[in-house]
């Protein structure tokens, strides 16, 4: 009930006062601001990549060239093409989807308008490893794909490099590297994954990519797609057994590839944006500290201007404690003020930017729980001073204060 | 039930000491009405302190309702204010934020007593100054007289053994002081103690019984 009291005094103070409560809790309302907007669009980018990862129940594993160094000399060449692919392919061992990707950047033309625009080559599977749905169109079938089809699927922002629409590129042709392809059909908006954007990207079917528009068999990455049946490193033996007998390395060599879980960039990311959070904690807690010291301050010059109040309120008997109580109370009540505001300054912040964005938006509850527990410790802690100083005074004196 | 034997104050200021009382001793018993008259500096603040338990003496007893009260605890101190003493003030004291009801309710507040019973009795206290229809009033939304009328409500929300008067007409007009000093006539004819601080001869007389304070001692204690 004391509580409810104190509560009821301190709201009292505080409006009777409310731009200079607001102005000090500024630096408060900024550090929690920044702590919600900052953890939650990093809790945005986290559940992107997670998103991307649980798409169809199932993980992928990413195989890249090594380099290798043939006889004496130093000369390296890529050394992994189309027949590795295949090799995997045709292993039986684990149940998994197979799809290479050849990829590389060039001019795509549409009557005047020219972009570069980065195109890769894969299988008919590679639309659904990767989880990319199709929004008009077709897609590329496997036939297209052997007879070397020059078929190309767009991004869903590639009519917009072009300065085009959707409507007037399907079933018309455009120019990638002077040769003229077919567009069969536009994938839904992915939104960029951080690393590339899948929608400024354009498809078409491997061996026409390699045929007619880089002229190698080398490729750039196989896509293993597995079940979650399997363990991830069941795959990658299952991956590294047929790739080192394709490329005949003998016992005790290295491997001239590399098979990467994507877990471990995952974990690597993870780590970049923990090393980011840090910072930012590490400035909002400075923030807050300096908040802090700004209620203390506002605090004591409170407890001077109220000295006659204490020592009424002594004389009506109240106790040390009851004044202790209620200044305590009114700091803390302060900075959760300033908290709160923070925490709805940030979430707006974050909401818009990851709306503007096209971010996936995940309701930052840690970060306000968090943060809200917090601005009441600043309070708690730096309101001592000042509420030990009202309820050590003496009421004799503090009646007589003017 | 007061009673005050050589009781001593001294105030220290770096190396020098100031004797505020020196060695007062007198008695005060229920239903008496009081005056401690005296000219400012005279020591009277520092006996109302003391007996008002706001201070406490350097030297001698002074014992409330047969309680020893100068070698008590702060808190011990604060319930005593809280249940045995009502203050009146000079500048009424009011929070300035709060309603004329809530103001007469704060005392109860301290005491502990629930919210519904707080509110009847801080009612009824404010009708016994006939102020019942200015209850929502702030402070600043009363007269000087009203306002005095609300803190002697506030001084008798707890039933005091005590009400202490600190020249409690010295804000007022010489009307309105002495409505309020009708006030006091009334409730001392119905039995309750009343201390009055002043330095005019015209308040002191109100009481009946006048107790001179100069330098620190008591000068005269007389009944009329």
């Amino acid at each position: 009930m004391l509580i409810r009291e104190s509560i009821n005094t301190a709201v009292d103070a505080i409006r009777s006062n409310a731009l200079r409560s607001i102005l000090t809790t500024l630096a408060i309302i900024i550090g929690t601001a920044a702590v919600i907007t900052m953890v939650s669009m990093g809790s945005s980018a986290q559940k992107a990549i997670d998103d991307s990862i649980t798409k169809l129940g199932a993980r992928t594993i990413y195989v890249y060239p090594g380099w290798s160094r043939s006889g004496s000399s130093s000369d390296r060449k890529r050394t992994l093409d189309i027949k590795d692919a295949d090799a995997l392919e045709d292993d039986r061992e684990i149940d998994w989807k197979i799809a290479p990707e050849i990829r590389g950047s060039r001019q795509v033309k549409l009557n005047n308008e020219s972009v570069s625009l980065e195109i890769i080559g894969s299988t008919a599977n590679f639309f659904d490893i990767r989880g990319y749905e199709l929004d008009e169109g077709t897609l590329f079938s496997e036939r297209q794909d052997l007879s070397r089809k020059r078929v190309v699927v767009l991004g869903s922002s590639v009519p917009k490099e072009l300065k085009t629409s959707k409507k007037r590129l399907l079933n018309n042709e455009i120019s990638i590297a002077g040769v003229s392809f077919e567009v069969i059909g536009f994938i839904k908006s992915q939104g960029s994954n951080g690393w590339r954007n899948p929608d400024e990207q354009i498809y078409t079917p491997l061996y026409t990519a390699s045929d007619r528009i880089f002229g190698r068999d080398t490729i750039n990455s196989i896509n293993v797609d597995f079940s979650t049946d399997y363990r991830v490193e069941e795959v990658m033996i299952a991956i590294e057994r047929v790739l080192r007998r394709e490329h005949d390395i003998g016992p005790g060599e290295e491997n001239n590839f590399r098979i990467n879980d994507w877990s471990q960039a995952v974990d690597l990311r993870r780590e970049a944006t923990s090393i980011f959070f840090a910072l930012i904690v590490g400035i909002a807690g400075i923030s807050l500290l300096v908040g802090g010291i700004g209620v203390m301050n506002i605090m004591l010059v409170s407890v001077t201007e109220r000295t006659r109040e204490i020592g009424l309120r002594k004389a009506l008997g109240a106790t040390s404690k009851v004044i202790l109580t209620q200044f305590m109370i009114e700091a803390i009540t302060l900075c959760l003020i300033g908290g709160l505001i923070g925490v709805v300054l940030g979430t707006s912040l974050y909401f818009l930017i990851a709306f503007l964005q096209d971010w996936p938006i995940v309701f930052p509850f840690t970060a306000i729980i968090g943060s809200v527990f917090f601005s009441a410790i600043v309070g708690l802690f730096f309101g001592i001073w000042p509420a030990r100083r009202a309820a050590k005074l003496d009421p004799a004196v503090a009646l007589r204060y003017e | 039930m007061i009673n005050v034997d050589n009781l001593k104050k001294t105030y220290y200021m770096g190396n020098q000491s100031l004797d505020a009382l020196s060695g007062v001793t007198f008695e005060i018993t229920k239903g008496e009405y009081v005056a401690i008259m005296g000219p400012s500096g005279s020591g009277k603040s520092t006996l109302m302190n003391i007996i008002g338990c706001l201070d406490s003496p350097t030297k001698g007893t002074y014992s409330l309702n047969n309680k020893e009260v100068s070698q008590m605890s702060d808190d011990e101190l604060s319930k005593i204010r809280n249940t045995e003493i009502g203050f009146v003030f000079q500048n009424f004291s009011l929070l300035p934020r709060s309603s004329a009801l809530e103001n007469v309710m704060l005392p109860l507040q301290y005491a502990g007593i629930s919210l519904s019973e707080r509110k009847t009795i801080a009612l009824d206290a404010l009708e016994k100054v006939e102020l019942l229809d200015r209850k929502d009033h702030k402070p600043s939304e009363l007269s000087g007289g009203q306002q005095q009328r609300v803190a002697i409500a506030r001084a008798l929300v707890n039933n005091p053994s005590i009400l202490f008067a600190d020249e409690p007409t010295g804000n007022l007009d010489s009307q309105t002081g002495m409505k309020v000093l009708d006030i006091f006539k009334r409730l001392n004819e119905n039995g309750q103690t009343i201390i009055l601080i002043t330095h005019e001869n015209e308040v002191a007389s109100a009481a009946k019984r006048i107790i001179h304070i100069k330098d620190g001692n008591i000068s005269n204690d007389e009944i009329h």
